[in-house]
């Protein structure tokens, strides 16, 4: 509430100019828009907020005040009341006078709901003043409502108020300046000078404030006027299809429509005479030659107009240009624009590349997460768990329980980690024990006990979470995305998980190749009998092993929340894909696992960048790309080698 | 001695004979074809139980023709034959008068022929993308017309979008949506090049390259706007990847038509405030009936967290309307209660009331609403009722067709022919 | 002279004879010829329940007898079911046009027809075009031959690829389970031109049939698809009986061998495994009439891994503990999740049917491969005396036969 005031005092204060011209009563203003007010719309608004923005200190209160939703009408009288929130119920003020009227129950006033777009405006018209704010929040706030809707006026506004202390702020207003003067300057040289004082700059703002002087539209001209700034003279056939320019000759009323068929059916069926048209009988017509000789008969008698010929339509065509026209008209200033945005045009193109490698590489390394645990239990025991989606899962419910219990999501993700780690660990060494262990023999078998865990572990799930999506939030300095230039970008999420997937492969270098359990584990790979008889318990190290994968697709999981939902089917969506990763990078090796999951976040975002429109698309011609890479590569990309062929 | 096992597949073969219903005169029967297990269930337990609530109250008020009214409820189970043949069952087996049911549009196509084949009545709560009217279906979710169309108007005039980036799940709702959308668009003047549309599989999660195209949409200097049909659990990780791209609801806003009250649970919505949905109800709707509603739920569901949402009202509008026409029509028979439904008017939970159209559709307001912090929405605008369109007047081939049942007894008739297309409808 | 093969193993007789007797007390009971006892909708269920049963049939020629876990194969049933899913909804929609067309002054030309047939067919999916696969739609044979065409080559184009590459074991599992994962997506899309994920529908109306009531026409399924389990039954029964039979069998339990001794073992699976799902593909045909609807759903990886699950429940390697397997759970199944069976009260908490059924499937899934590897049909077993020998240790290597340690001890 008194930050409110606070503000409210600032808005008085800094609006000495509106004050002083004070030229209409604000409750006279109110009371004569009080509809509109009521039932704002964008494009009606405009006049009333000036109206209101001119009666000077509590005019500004009041848009303040609408801007931030606090306006509401008393439901006793209907008197338009700012509303401020005080404890459990409202503080109120006149909205036209600023009289204060002590405090209500929420219930007794229905508060106002401006859209977006009317907030977008009331904050557009108190941009201009806020921009000289002392409070460098709301100057930021004025910048950005400027650079979302900015008009001619608002060059000279912002004119005024160049100067600011501070110095970042200070560069967004230069930046703004310029790109409004693109935009709205009188001067066609300032313009030019403007557009060319970017140099090569491919910020989004730039492209977006060049992009509009280039808009053209298309239209067809006997004699082309003067001073018509041409884009392009359009060939037909070429550019221009003959049948498009035809219709635009006809949508624009310059020529004849064609005859449709839809059309010459209607025509016909109106000139039926005695069980024939045009001398063909009816029962004739169900084709469609009988239907043009019906037709032609019908012309010849002159009972019908006659529909544009071939002919009249070639020349129709040739008598008009088709040209794409600039909706600007001064020739320099596009010039100008379209040399700037074809200087920019290699350099988006390699950055979107690049954003798109980032995506490739973001998604390559949410497979190699969720495969990891996999390349353990598959690729080094060859124990086939079409449960380890399942372990995802419970990794991620793991995440969003403990966020219950501990609201700091630092702390609980802290926390989550190694508990999602402890949780599958246990669960796998379980289902070691009781299933796998008894079937190490018979791996179909193997396959479907597994499978018949995974149905009961994700109808478990649904039983106690629901089916609905849990949410697992991530931690505040988790929010937000690196950001290189407009085009480059990647979110600090996914960072984290290729740093984890990272770290990860570390581990796993490290356990297998520099401790004591790596090397019980390799050797029980190769020989579990000679490693029993090397004192090796191969039980107690299939039985830690599975635990260590499993215990890894635990911590995966809690990743794969934290960036996508959860759900019971979590596990199911990226098991399928998992295998493959494992299939083609090769069993056994962690490297091939590595590149099975490059190969295919790569592929992935490969196709979709071949078909925008169609992510489906893209997953299906992906999978179908592996089964024929298997095909013809059955052990993967990094063949395991010698003995281990046939272990 | 092997004879046996053989044997022992004809005994398990008839153990599902058992199970035939018997009727019971004293009692009016209804059908609740709502999935109660699968990847619906969700959504659908939900209206199970307003129908439960609705018969609960209606029996308290005394029933329905001196009669009590008896729901009998089937498990359908997110498979869409099931639907079918679960419906089959409720109409020849059990007797039920009418049925309460379906949610996806698969499932309303599976369950059609059945319940024209045996002239049943069937009550579909769901916002859905029109191209139907059938005999014996009365709509009572929102036709494109009365969610999608106002929508992209709000969206155009109100937050100036004029570049359009249409994101659905791949299915047929978004489909068609997007199709009465894009031709509407181009009718308004929109060039080709500005409606973006992509389509990604149910339940997708890797999102980060569809917002950055989203985003590079901006490069034309033109206000970008994104019309969602994306549906269910998709749209967790849509609207986390929004957020951490950092774009907010005043650059790109992002209007949904398949999130509501329900799906934001799943999610945490301070980075989403100001984000749009249109339905025909929001839970936040500040009326009496409104309140009256949402204790009642609680109170039924004995839990106060239950939110409610759209197809909730559509379901309780369908139940009232049908109670409406069966006191009418002084039966419960199929043909009498169609005749004595179109007509009937039943109160909306946000003011104004729902009549029931000659194409089985209704007319019902239009409500925006932008995500508030707490998952609930504020309702920044409202229309008042508009009349469903079952075939819409965008696309070509339907703008020829409309729906009668009144007059012409026709829910596909050619206007340019002046001819049934087919009495049937098309599934 | 060899005994006829029905001699030589009885319990096809007594399947047959039992599938005979089956049909027969349906149809008395049924609405549509007898007593009304049995409701039409369930005579549907038991004839789709006929056809899985033929589809966990061909499951076991693969697996059971082959030894190939093929984990796609109601890739081949849901494409069958595809295939005659065109020519009904075509056949049907036809009807239905040219009759409203045929009211207009002018009479429709045929491309008028085929037009308005497609915007009838494809308005759902926003287009008014017939996309190219459904060229032959128009013709039943045509269709019929798709039936079996289109699931044959691509199991026979998937198989040699396969096979040829020696891809076996899991690793063809897994292969066999993305090729159903990508057909499922493909067929997904609405560009796939079968509509996307509202597949066809309606499809239980029988064009030119439309006098017949459900009531009968249910029965004339039920009799068809108990025909083609017969069939199908005896096929494969004889398939898996003779020198071809004991060859996939040795192929199972050592492929390597096989080969050295001479055999094309490629040749051999590649047999199996067309046949298997050209077999699949017509008891698919047969399915969708009755379910009314299939789209991509129908072949999501889960559905065959159901269809394995319920071969290992019936005890795979007999084709009567398949059939047993896929009618016994798919009934349960749909028992169980029909909210019918009675909800189990414990005091502190209910045990709702719906819910925990799923849990109870995998559980006893684990159960039956851990415990009972021979499934239901292992019960057979038991009532004959049959055991299978207690084997202990580890092999003992070739020479010493099937010997292994502990045994050779005692």
């Amino acid at each position: 509430m008194r930050l409110f005031l606070l503000v409210l005092a600032f808005v008085a204060l800094v609006l000495p100019i509106h004050a002083r011209a004070q030229t209409a009563d604000l409750a006279a203003v109110v009371s004569q828009y009080r509809d509109q007010i009521e039932k704002p719309s964008r494009q009606s608004i405009g006049p009333v907020v000036d109206e209101i923005a001119a009666t000077g200190a509590q005019g500004a209160a009041l848009l303040q005040a609408w801007n931030e939703r606090l306006l509401g009408l008393r439901k006793s009288d209907g008197l338009l009341v700012i509303a401020a929130p005080e404890g459990d119920g409202l503080k109120l003020t006149d909205a036209a006078t600023g009289a204060d009227l002590g405090s209500a129950a929420e219930a007794d006033v229905t508060m106002l709901r401006p859209n977006s777009g009317v907030r977008g405006v009331i904050s557009a018209a108190m941009a201009g003043n806020a921009l000289s704010d002392p409070d460098p929040k709301r100057r930021i706030e004025a910048l950005d409502s400027m650079s979302r809707r900015a008009d001619a006026s608002q060059l000279a506004l912002l004119r005024e108020a160049m100067d600011d202390p501070d110095p970042a702020l200070a560069a967004r207003k230069q930046r703004l300046e310029r790109m409004l003067t693109i935009q709205y300057d009188s001067d066609p040289a300032a313009r030019i000078a403007a557009i060319e004082g970017f140099g090569g700059d491919s910020g989004l703002d730039f492209r977006a404030s060049l992009n509009p002087i280039l808009a053209m539209r298309r239209v067809a001209f006997e004699e082309i006027p003067s001073g018509t700034n041409i884009a392009k003279e359009l060939s037909l056939g070429g550019d221009l299809s003959r049948e498009d320019a035809y219709a635009m000759l006809v949508a624009e009323g310059l020529a004849p429509a064609r005859l449709t068929p839809q059309a010459m059916r209607a025509t016909l069926a109106q000139h039926i005479v005695q069980g024939s048209v045009g001398g063909v009988p009816l029962a004739q017509l169900a084709d469609q030659d009988a239907r043009d000789r019906a037709y032609t008969a019908l012309e010849a008698q002159g009972t019908v107009q006659p529909a544009a010929s071939d002919d009249e339509v070639e020349a129709a065509l040739a008598r008009y240009k088709f040209l794409d026209v600039y909706a600007e008209p001064n020739p320099d200033v596009t010039t100008a624009a379209r040399a700037a945005l074809r200087s920019t045009e290699t350099r988006i193109g390699l950055m979107q590349a690049a954003d798109l490698s980032l995506d490739a590489l973001s998604l390559a390394s949410i497979y190699f997460l969720a495969a990891i645990g996999l390349a353990v239990t598959f690729g080094v025991m060859g124990v086939i768990n079409m449960a380890h989606g399942e372990f995802i899962m419970m990794g991620a419910y793991t995440g969003y329980v403990v966020q219950q219990f501990i609201a700091d999501r630092t702390v609980s993700l802290i926390v989550a980690l190694p508990l999602a780690f402890v949780v599958t660990f246990a669960a796998g060494v379980a289902l070691e024990r009781l299933v796998i262990r008894h079937l190490y023999k018979r791996p179909l078998e193997t396959l479907l006990a597994t499978f018949g865990v995974s149905i009961a572990l994700q109808q478990l799930a649904k039983n106690i979470f629901g089916t609905q999506a849990r949410p697992l939030t991530s931690p505040a300095w988790l929010d937000g995305a690196l950001t290189f230039n407009d085009v480059v970008s990647i979110s600090y999420i996914r960072i984290a998980i290729f740093v984890l997937a990272l770290v990860f492969l570390g581990l796993y270098l490290f356990i297998m190749n520099r401790t004591r359990l790596g090397l019980e584990v390799r050797a029980v790979t190769q020989n579990p009998a000679m490693a029993a008889s090397m004192g090796i318990s191969p039980d107690r190290i299939n039985m830690l092993t599975f635990g260590l994968g499993s215990g890894i697709a635990g911590i995966a999981g809690v990743a794969i929340g934290l960036f996508a939902k959860v759900t019971s089917e979590l596990g199911s969506d990226y098991i399928v894909q998992s295998f493959m990763t494992v299939v083609v990078g090769g069993v056994g090796n962690i490297w091939g696992t590595l590149a099975g999951a490059a190969l295919i976040g790569f592929l992935q975002k490969g196709i979709e960048w071949f078909n925008p429109a169609n992510t489906l698309a893209a997953q299906t011609y992906m999978i179908l790309f592996i089964i024929i890479f298997i095909q013809f590569r059955p052990r993967g990309i990094i063949a395991a080698k010698g003995r281990a062929v046939g272990a | 001695m092997k004879y046996y096992s053989s044997a022992l597949a004809a005994a398990l073969m008839t153990v599902g004979l058992a199970g035939t219903g018997w009727a019971q005169d004293d009692t009016i029967k209804i059908g609740v074809l709502h999935s109660l297990s699968g990847t619906m269930a969700i959504s659908e337990t939900t209206l199970k139980d307003t129908v439960l609530m609705m018969v609960e109250q209606q029996n308290a008020k005394g029933g329905l023709l001196g009669k009590k009214i008896e729901a009998v409820v089937v498990d359908p189970a997110s498979d869409w034959p099931l639907f079918a043949e679960k419906a089959r069952e409720l109409i020849s087996v059990n007797g039920v008068d009418a049925i309460f049911g379906c949610w996806t549009s698969v499932s309303r196509k599976s369950v059609l022929p059945v319940i024209e084949e045996l002239n049943g009545l069937l009550f579909y709560p769901v916002q859905y993308e029109g191209e139907e009217s059938s005999k014996n279906v009365i709509y009572t979710g929102a036709a494109p017309n009365q969610q999608a169309i106002p929508a992209v108007d709000y969206m155009a005039e109100e937050l100036g979008v004029e570049k359009w980036a249409l994101l659905g799940t791949d299915y047929v709702y978004p489909r068609t949506t997007n199709n009465i959308l894009d031709a509407y668009l181009k009718g308004k003047g929109v060039a080709e090049g500005d409606i973006f549309v992509n389509y990604t599989p149910f339940g997708h999660s890797d999102w980060s390259k569809i917002v950055a195209d989203v985003v590079a949409l901006g490069a034309d200097g033109k206000k970008v706007g994104v019309v969602s049909t994306i549906n269910g659990d998709a749209n967790i990780g849509f609207y986390k990847e929004l957020a951490a791209a950092g774009v907010s609801a005043d650059d790109i806003p992002v209007m949904a038509f398949s999130v509501g009250e329900e799906e934001l649970a799943g999610l945490d919505t301070t980075n989403l405030v100001g984000h749009l949905a249109a339905w025909n109800y929001f839970e936040s709707a500040d009326t009496p009936e409104n309140k009256a509603f949402i204790d009642e739920w609680h109170k039924f569901t004995k839990n106060d967290k239950r939110v409610t949402n759209d197809p909730m009202e559509a379901t309780m509008i369908g139940f009232n309307a049908w109670v409406k026409a069966v006191e009418k029509a002084g039966t419960t028979d199929t043909d009498p209660v169609l005749d004595a439904i179109v007509g009937v008017e039943v109160p909306n939970l946000t003011g104004g009331t729902a009549t029931v159209l000659p194409n089985h559709h209704l007319t019902k307001p239009v409500l925006i609403g932008e995500i508030r912090a707490d998952g609930q929405f504020d309702i920044v605008s409202q229309t008042d009722e508009v009349a469903g369109d079952a075939w819409t007047d965008f696309l070509p081939d339907s703008a020829k067709l409309d729906s009668d049942w009144t007059g012409k007894k026709c829910g596909m008739w050619n206007t340019e022919t002046n001819s049934c297309v087919q009495l049937g409808s098309n599934y | 002279m060899r005994k006829p093969l029905v001699l030589r193993h009885p319990s096809i007789l007594v399947f047959l004879g039992v599938l005979a007797v089956f049909t027969v007390a349906v149809t008395v009971l049924s609405a549509g010829y007898g007593t009304g006892a049995i409701s039409t909708s369930m005579v549907k269920t038991l004839g789709k329940t006929l056809c899985l049963a033929l589809a966990a049939v061909a499951m076991d020629l693969v697996w059971g007898y082959a030894g190939i876990l093929s984990l796609g194969q109601m890739a081949f049933f849901a494409l069958g079911g595809y295939m005659i899913g065109m020519w009904l909804m075509v056949a049907r929609t036809e009807g239905i046009v040219a009759g409203s067309l045929a009211n207009l002054p002018i009479p429709p030309t045929d491309a008028e027809i085929s037009a308005a047939v497609a915007t009838q067919i494809f308005g759902v999916v926003g287009s008014d075009k017939f996309p190219m696969i459904w060229a032959f739609s128009g013709s039943l044979w045509g269709q019929l031959a798709l039936v079996v065409l289109v699931p044959g080559l691509l199991a026979l184009v998937f198989g040699w690829l396969a096979f040829r590459s020696r891809v076996n074991g899991v690793y063809l599992s897994i292969l066999t389970q993305a090729m159903t994962l990508a057909l499922a997506l493909y067929l997904f899309q609405n560009d796939s031109g079968l509509r996307g994920n509202n597949g066809l529908s309606g499809l239980q109306n029988i064009p030119g049939l439309d006098a017949v009531s459900q009531e009968k026409l249910s029965i004339w399924f039920l009799w068809a698809s108990a025909v083609t389990l017969g069939l199908g039954y005896l096929l494969i029964a004889w398939v898996a009986s003779g020198k071809f039979g004991s060859v996939t069998r040795a192929i199972r339990d050592d492929e390597a061998r096989v080969r050295f001794l001479g055999y094309s073992v490629e040749g051999y699976k590649l047999v199996v495994f067309v046949l298997a799902a050209v077999v699949t593909a017509i008891a698919g045909a047969l399915y969708y009439p009755q379910a009314g609807i299939i789209n991509p759903a129908e072949l999501a990886p889960i559905a065959s891994i159901y269809l394995a699950v319920w071969v290992a429940i019936g005890g795979r390697g007999r084709l009567y503990g398949a059939a047993i397997g896929a009618i016994f759970v798919s009934m349960l199944s749909s028992w169980f999740t029909g909210g019918r069976a009675p909800d189990v009260n414990l005091g502190f908490y209910t045990i709702k049917w719906v819910d925990w059924w799923q849990v109870l499937l995998g559980l006893s899934f684990v159960l039956v491969t851990l415990l009972a590897p021979k499934g239901i049909a292992g019960l057979v077993d038991l009532f004959e005396g049959l055991r299978p020998p207690k084997r202990q240790g580890q092999p003992m290597g070739p020479d010493m036969g099937s010997l292994r340690e502990k045994e050779a001890v005692e």
